[in-house]
């Protein structure tokens, strides 16, 4: 505990994030590599099947290897009490309960766990179950399988279609995007050991400490506080680490079954199948306009994949109701069951699917109007209100976003007549879209204790999933105290920490903000108690008005009354100062809307004889509120953006429909954007504090860099070439064909 | 894994003789071990022979001898495989990665075996990787698959660009076989079709080892292209990629070769295209009466027919950029 | 999987009744049994191994199917090398042999010995950062930090084999390290820093 950022030397810390030279020398440590004694190791063995049930499991050629300790099966899989009821398994949010069912519902379900000494050993035994199914038809082919799922109303209707049943101009057409997988670097792996038979350490990847040991506690029955959770370097998770998956809950039961620590790491293929994925989705989008450009109305109608055994239903029109002006619109949804695993919140969830459908809709719209796409959306913002709720935006600097970025990617280069820009076999184009997140708070707290040398250290449970959260609370710290930046040192990412939400849905930055301007006050509070001791001038001293530095407290007036940290130790006998606080959203979620925005903006290239289709530059303007942390961010922004090109250019999960498996499920026939498929990537911010938010004025970016990307390329493409292609990815075959 | 015992060789004739049926040659490893964790490869042993074959790039009267144990980043910047063939580095350096080429030798590169997804799913049917249990990409995703050459039996395609530009260049490969006997194999007869034994990628004698590729001197230097199509920048498997180069009389070709990867199972030589360029003048038309000289001869399947017209546009490019070069 | 119950929104609890089935082991089980093939197992082997990791020498006893990259995160306890596909698809195990970059996860250890391994653990001098390490600090060249020391290790390589001429130059060499963060901006200019 506390690795987070225990090699960082003073001079390091100016020069990067907190925890730099734990991540560029490998001594940070990640869920798989914590050293515990006498660990050994677990792997799954999945179904080859996609649908029906087992009807035997021969394991005698499994058991006959070297070092196998046990072999967990639906047949004789320890007690687990919080699956033994239907109730109790729904209110573990777990899905489907680990070898409790003799039914499979999708390849590569677990249907037996080796435990054995060595991973090699694990892993071949593991390849010598053999399985015998009764097998029943699957569903895997989102595209043929959704035509039959009807719709129903999603959310309340506003005005009316007859409306603008007879509005001069409509677009009217149908947007497809197929499933992607999170795939962080990291794959999904925990260590799980059992220290007393009720007491339980794990060191797991995931985005919330909290999330794992409320799940966990309820599949075992053992109280929360009897399960530390470490989560110190998360190694991505776009999502996937917002829920407890089979890796945890496959690494307790084996490590209960052996009596000693068991690692489980997923394989590759597994993160395909275990960890959820962005589903598949279809949409239809009818837009109308007045001759003018200004919107009438939208009919929205959504449609995703999801599992034979789970419902999970994106907000694919929850954006619709977000960024523009206009009185009409009716939103549907549905799911479509498929016998694939559970899909998760994937980066963007909901919103990043959605906006692909409505911006491409608008591009269309600018077309058919021959007005600039620029022009058109800055006609219909919703800048002031919240288009749904009518509560004014807190901040919402969208209109700002798409005009600067225009600029910074020379928009005036760019022709209104589609294929206009040739050079050789090379199209040229530009596109533009935009992207909106609701800017969400939770509840956190963040303790801090203070050493007399002056040294701090900021806690909290929340992880740092790549993000700079906890660079964030330095670089804040910092400015609500006056300490020295080498003075102040984070712990995150463990159950034990002050208790905060997981990182995910742009909520981190924003929730943990709270806190730590919370814990600051009450340390600044505490402080110039104690130094009333010394000098009176603190006695009704407001925090606001206290400073701290590395060798002392003082007070903001004409003569400082500097007080420092030796005499206030020493006056009140003090060792370590420990405070903690907690912070959440309050009344002005009533009064307010929240938002964050960004505008997109991209130059493609097109290969008219090979279907080659080159990001030349991506150019995206965000706005955060306040940027706490610039490099972290704008690296945050440039990141999404590389999630956005593979999104619009290469990435797809192939369901083989007969089969019912995932075609190429590895990294070599997953396809996501490598270096050289994505420009230098241009990101600016707005940098206007949001003035209600929180107390840094700084809002999430984690989601809203991605949504937008994928349409504004889809709509460069169709600037260059004069072809529409509404069918995710965009790949070389569909632009020739 | 399956347990396997692990020894080292010091020389050809001693690697050989201790070859026993279910071991198998290690060399760089990068396909191999990838084999072995996916439970594809099962040898009951490896023998390590990177330390008996060459790894030198030597010129000869006629001929440039790639060692079989040449890494592919060291042929890619070798210096007289970038005056004399540098058709072959431009394919190296379009596969893999620097990691993967620094590690891969010549000859493994040869012996790589296909990147058809089915193949590396164990769950599924395959002849190749089981022979008699059936092709699934023959009724499968067919994105990776063949577009000429295949059969019911296999719809796999050779993944190397090494060897496409080994194939344009009517390289041939120096053999040792369990007897100590030398052979000669010609290029275009070392790899082969699936016929009815898919589960065989080439004509290398049970048991041999390569010992190095001979490319013939040629004059194919100064105006070449290697062209990969796939669906991302870099570190992908080809969706086709072709290797041209021209010998050039002014403006007049005087000889021609046209190969393509990412199409059949075996790298394969465009003959009839390269006839017809012959005597041509270098230009746009030409070269598009090329390309559709090609496309006459493929047949894709149901879920590739976007190959066909890529493959066109990839050989008007890379004849074109053989000009340009 | 079939009819209008499953679109309902307790499928959940509708398919997980299939919980209350297990209480036997099916009948078919046991004919299974007598038809199964009893394989002969082969025992796993050993052998010594002398390897030199970051200067030092290790000398153990490995399974022969033990990569260089689980050697040294389960045996050596050098974690700083990760495992991101195991099958040579991320670049995220990346160390150097000899000086060259290679990927440990398809090294298998037993061809190690007289050879010299250096991971992201010895690429700095004792406190001293290598100036790739310090580039990557200052141009914030990562996000998650899981595939760093792959791109790290990648990234000397790539600037000692001279691959640093344009932007595209390095984005091409770079192309076997993944990073799903996407942090490519700042591992290009880290790369671009070091090498002038």
């Amino acid at each position: 505990m506390g690795l987070f950022n225990a090699k960082n030397k003073a001079a390091a810390v100016l020069k990067g994030r907190v925890e730099g030279i734990a991540k560029v020398t490998g001594a940070g440590k990640y869920a798989a590599e914590y050293r515990v004694d006498n660990m050994c190791h677990a792997v799954f063995a999945g179904s080859t099947i996609a649908a029906g049930t087992i009807k035997s499991i021969y394991l005698e050629n499994a058991k006959q290897v070297e070092g196998v300790l046990a072999i967990i099966t639906h047949l004789n899989k320890p007690g687990v009490p919080g699956f033994t009821t239907e109730a109790k398994i729904k209110d573990t949010r777990a899905g489907l309960p680990l070898f409790h069912t003799d039914k499979v519902y999708f390849r590569n379900q677990p249907i037996a766990m080796v435990v054995a000494n060595t991973l090699e050993e694990a892993t071949y035994a593991a390849s010598l179950i053999e399985v015998t199914y009764e097998e029943d038809k699957a569903t895997v082919d989102f595209k043929k399988a959704h035509p039959t799922v009807p719709l129903s109303l999603q959310g309340r209707e506003r005005g009316s279609l007859d409306a603008w049943s007879s509005a001069p101009v409509v677009v009217d057409q149908e947007y497809d995007i197929a499933a992607e997988v999170h795939n962080p670097m990291e794959m999904h792996a925990t260590i799980a050991h059992w220290t007393a038979a009720d007491k339980l350490v794990l060191y797991d990847k995931t985005q919330g400490v909290v999330n794992v040991q409320r799940t966990i506690s309820k599949i075992f029955e053992i109280p929360t506080e009897n399960i530390e959770v470490f989560s110190e370097f998360v190694g991505g998770g776009f999502g996937s680490g917002l829920r407890v998956w089979t890796n945890a809950v496959g690494a307790v039961m084996a490590a209960k079954q052996v009596d000693r620590p068991v690692k489980l790491m997923l394989t590759r293929p597994q993160m395909f199948s275990l960890t959820g994925y962005r589903p598949a989705a279809w949409q239809r989008v009818k837009l109308g306009a007045d001759k003018e450009g200004k919107f009438l109305g939208i009919h929205h109608q959504g449609k995703n994949g999801t599992s034979a055994f789970e419902p999970f239903q994106e907000g694919l029109t929850t954006i619709t109701r977000m960024i523009y002006n206009f009185d009409n619109l009716k939103a549907e949804q549905s799911i479509v069951p498929l016998n694939l695993g559970t899909p998760t919140w994937m980066r963007g969830p909901g919103d990043c699917t959605g906006a692909f459908a409505v911006e491409c809709a608008i591009d269309e719209l600018s077309y058919q109007l021959n007005m600039d796409p620029v022009a058109l959306r800055l006609k219909n913002f919703a800048i002031t209100h919240d288009p749904e709720n009518k509560k004014p935006y807190s901040s919402n600097f969208i209109d700002e976003c798409i005009t600067k970025g225009a600029e910074m990617i020379d928009w005036k280069q760019r022709k209104q007549q589609p294929g206009a820009i040739t050079e050789g076999d090379w199209k040229v184009g530009y596109g533009v879209a935009v992207g909106m997140w609701g800017a969400g708070r939770g509840n956190a707290s963040a303790g801090i204790s203070m050493e007399k040398d002056g040294t701090m250290t900021v806690k909290t449970a929340m992880t740092d999933i790549g993000t700079g959260t906890g660079t964030a609370m330095q670089n804040m710290t910092h400015t609500f105290t006056g300490m020295p930046k080498d003075k102040i040192k984070i712990e995150l990412g463990h159950s034990t920490l002050p208790t905060a939400g997981s990182q995910g849905g742009s909520t981190g930055m924003s929730s943990i903000s709270g806190a730590v301007s919370a814990v600051c006050e009450v340390l600044k509070k505490q402080l110039a108690a104690y130094a009333a001791a010394i000098n009176p001038a603190y006695k009704d001293a407001k925090p606001g008005d206290v400073l701290l530095s590395a060798t002392g407290v003082s007070l903001k007036s004409d003569n400082n009354e500097f007080v420092s940290l030796a005499d206030i130790w020493q006056k009140n006998n003090l060792t370590t100062i420990a405070v903690k606080a907690s912070s959440g959203p309050g009344a002005e979620r009533q009064q307010y809307a929240f938002c964050c925005s960004t505008a997109h903006f991209a130059k493609v290239r097109v290969n008219t004889k090979t279907g080659k289709v080159k990001v030349e530059r991506a150019v995206c303007v965000a706005d955060g509120g306040t940027i706490v942390n610039e490099k972290p961010a704008a690296n945050q922004i440039s990141g999404a953006i590389v999630g956005g090109i593979g999104m619009a250019l290469m990435e797809e999960i192939h369901p083989d429909d007969k089969l019912g498996n995932l075609v190429g499920n590895d990294l070599a026939g997953y396809h996501f954007a490598v270096n050289a498929d994505a420009p230098m990537i241009e990101v600016a911010f707005i940098n206007k504090p949001d003035p209600y938010v929180n107390p840094s004025g700084a809002k999430g970016l984690g989601e809203v860099g991605i949504i937008g990307c994928a349409p504004a390329i889809a709509n460069a493409i169709y600037n260059a070439t004069g072809k529409r292609l509404r069918d995710l990815p965009i790949t070389p075959d569909k632009v020739l064909i | 894994m399956k347990p396997f015992s692990f020894s080292k060789s010091d020389k050809v004739s001693k690697a050989l003789s201790a070859k026993k049926e279910a071991v198998q040659f290690l060399a760089g490893g990068t396909n191999l071990v990838d084999l072995m964790k996916k439970n594809i490869a099962v040898p009951d042993g490896l023998i390590d022979i990177s330390a008996v074959l060459s790894d030198k790039v030597e010129a000869q009267t006629v001929n440039t001898r790639i060692g079989a144990m040449v890494r592919n980043s060291a042929l890619a910047t070798d210096p007289q495989i970038l005056a004399k063939n540098p058709l072959v580095a431009k394919a190296v350096l379009a596969g893999a990665s620097p990691q993967i080429r620094n590690m891969a030798s010549t000859a493994g590169n040869l012996l790589q075996r296909t990147r058809c997804p089915y193949f590396y799913e164990t769950s599924t049917p395959c002849n190749k990787r089981n022979p008699g249990s059936g092709c699934s990409a023959l009724h499968g995703e067919q994105r990776m698959s063949a577009i000429i050459g295949y059969n019911d039996a296999c719809v796999a395609v050779h993944p190397s660009d090494l060897c496409i530009a080994l194939a344009a260049l009517s390289a041939s490969v120096n053999v040792t076989d369990k007897g100590n006997k030398q052979l000669v194999i010609p290029f275009k007869d070392f790899h082969k079709l699936p016929e009815s034994t898919p589960e065989l990628d080439n004509h290398l004698p049970k048991d041999a080892i390569i010992t190095s590729v001979d490319i013939p001197d040629n004059p194919f230097n100064k105006h070449f292209a290697y062209l990969k199509l796939r669906d991302r920048d870099s570190y992908a498997f080809a969706l086709v990629s072709v290797a041209a180069a021209l010998e050039l009389e002014g403006n007049r070709i005087k000889d021609a070769r046209l190969a393509s990867g990412g199409v059949a199972h075996k790298p394969w030589r465009w003959q009839k295209a390269e006839q017809y360029l012959k005597g041509k003048e270098a230009n746009a038309a030409t070269f598009s009466a090329a390309a559709a000289m090609v496309a006459d001869e493929v047949k894709p399947l149901p879920g590739n027919g976007f190959k066909k017209v890529m493959l066109m546009g990839a050989i008007e490019t890379a004849l074109q950029n053989c000009l340009t070069a | 999987m079939n009819g209008k119950n499953f679109y309902s929104r307790r499928f959940f609890l509708k398919t997980s009744g299939a919980l209350a089935a297990l209480a036997a082991i099916p009948a078919t089980v046991k004919s299974f049994y007598l038809d199964a093939k009893r394989l002969i197992i082969p025992p796993r082997q050993k052998q010594p191994l002398i390897v030199k990791v970051n200067k030092q020498t290790h000398r153990l006893e490995a399974d022969t199917r033990t990569t260089l990259l689980d050697l040294l995160r389960e045996d050596l306890h050098l974690t700083g090398t990760k495992k991101g596909c195991d099958h040579g698809q991320c670049g995220a195990c990346t160390v150097h042999v000899n000086g060259e970059r290679v990927l440990s996860c398809l090294t298998l250890a037993a061809t190690l010995p007289g050879k010299e391994v250096t991971t992201i653990e010895g690429l700095a001098d004792g406190d001293q950062l290598h100036p790739m390490q310090e580039a990557f600090l200052e141009c914030d060249g990562f996000q998650c930090g899981y595939c760093t020391p792959g791109q790290i290790m990648s990234a000397v390589a790539c600037v000692k084999e001279g691959h640093t001429k344009s932007v595209a130059e390095i984005k091409e060499f770079m192309s076997g390290n993944l990073c799903r963060c996407g942090a490519y901006n700042g591992i290009v200019e880290s790369i671009q820093k070091v090498a002038k």
